[in-house]
């Protein structure tokens, strides 16, 4: 056997192992697109020490040049419409969009003049995550399946119950 | 060596480990609202459409449409008609397509 392909066999399979456990790192970007910032305080909570964000790997930034991931709040202000364009066209690709909150899915403010409504009319949107605010732990469930390391669960949910515990004549 | 520390250490550790294992407090959150299709007749879909404040829900035909990324988890349809709509207890609702989230409830309320 030669032994200079057993020596690149195993540098290659290291490197594999480190970016297994190393290279999962993520940075997020957070952009207010006229929120009521309630999704804010929610996602200020990700850093909290009971969530602790980053001992999954996704780690805040304040610059859209470092950031992998835009995390959009908010109804989609048209004053915003600029902002919102150039911090997509500064980050790096890959990127990925993931709108938080009802607002942000086009609930709230559907037909309001000062809004388009919902993000995905400005910006090309991934990952919804619906909640109002959504609460962190489902903020890390989205964040999970916006890379991958969870499925996603809304598929299979129908949202109907049991007749049984009703108290009606049926 | 400083007290916090010695009292941090007999605390022990408050993080969750989400989303390796179910969080406890997972339990307390608000949840949309689930329906109970036998229960729910046109009138009683109409009455909870207009209970509605985010336009989460519309009733086409005998499908009551509900779009789970519009609703806030108010509770306002399950105070407007309790016998036919209860909490889903689901907050693990994030989605790759926005159509997945909407889903349709059949209205089986008025075939009997």
């Amino acid at each position: 056997m030669n032994p200079g392909q057993d020596e690149a066999d195993a540098a290659r399979q290291l490197r594999e192992t480190i970016a297994a456990q190393f290279g999962r790192s993520l940075h997020i970007r957070t952009l207010d697109t006229g929120s009521c910032a309630v999704c804010e305080q929610e996602i200020r909570l990700l850093t909290a020490p009971h969530y602790d964000l980053q001992r999954l790997g996704f780690f805040f930034t304040p610059a859209p040049r470092h950031a992998d991931l835009l995390l959009v709040t908010g109804p989609m202000v048209r004053a915003f419409d600029v902002a919102a364009r150039k911090t997509y066209e500064a980050m790096p690709g890959p990127k990925v969009v993931v709108a938080t909150g009802a607002c942000a899915l086009g609930g709230v403010y559907p037909q309001d003049p000062f809004v388009h409504g919902q993000v995905s009319e400005v910006l090309p949107v991934d990952v919804w995550i619906p909640g109002c605010p959504p609460s962190p732990l489902a903020l890390l469930q989205g964040l999970s399946v916006a890379v991958g390391r969870l499925t996603e669960k809304i598929t299979g949910l129908t949202f109907t119950a049991d007749d049984v515990s009703s108290g009606g004549a049926s | 060596m400083p007290l916090w520390f010695v009292r941090g250490l007999r605390r022990g550790v408050v993080t969750t480990r989400y989303p390796a294992r179910p969080d406890s407090s997972s339990a307390f959150l608000p949840t949309p609202p689930a329906f109970r299709p036998r229960q729910l007749t046109r009138e009683t879909a109409d009455r909870i459409v207009a209970a509605c404040p985010s336009l989460a829900l519309s009733r086409q035909g005998d499908e009551l449409v509900f779009d789970v990324g519009a609703c806030t988890a108010c509770g306002r349809c399950a105070a407007a008609a309790p016998h036919a709509v209860t909490s889903s207890s689901e907050f693990e609702l994030a989605s790759t397509t926005r159509s997945a989230l909407v889903k349709k409830i059949p209205i089986l309320g008025d075939l009997r």
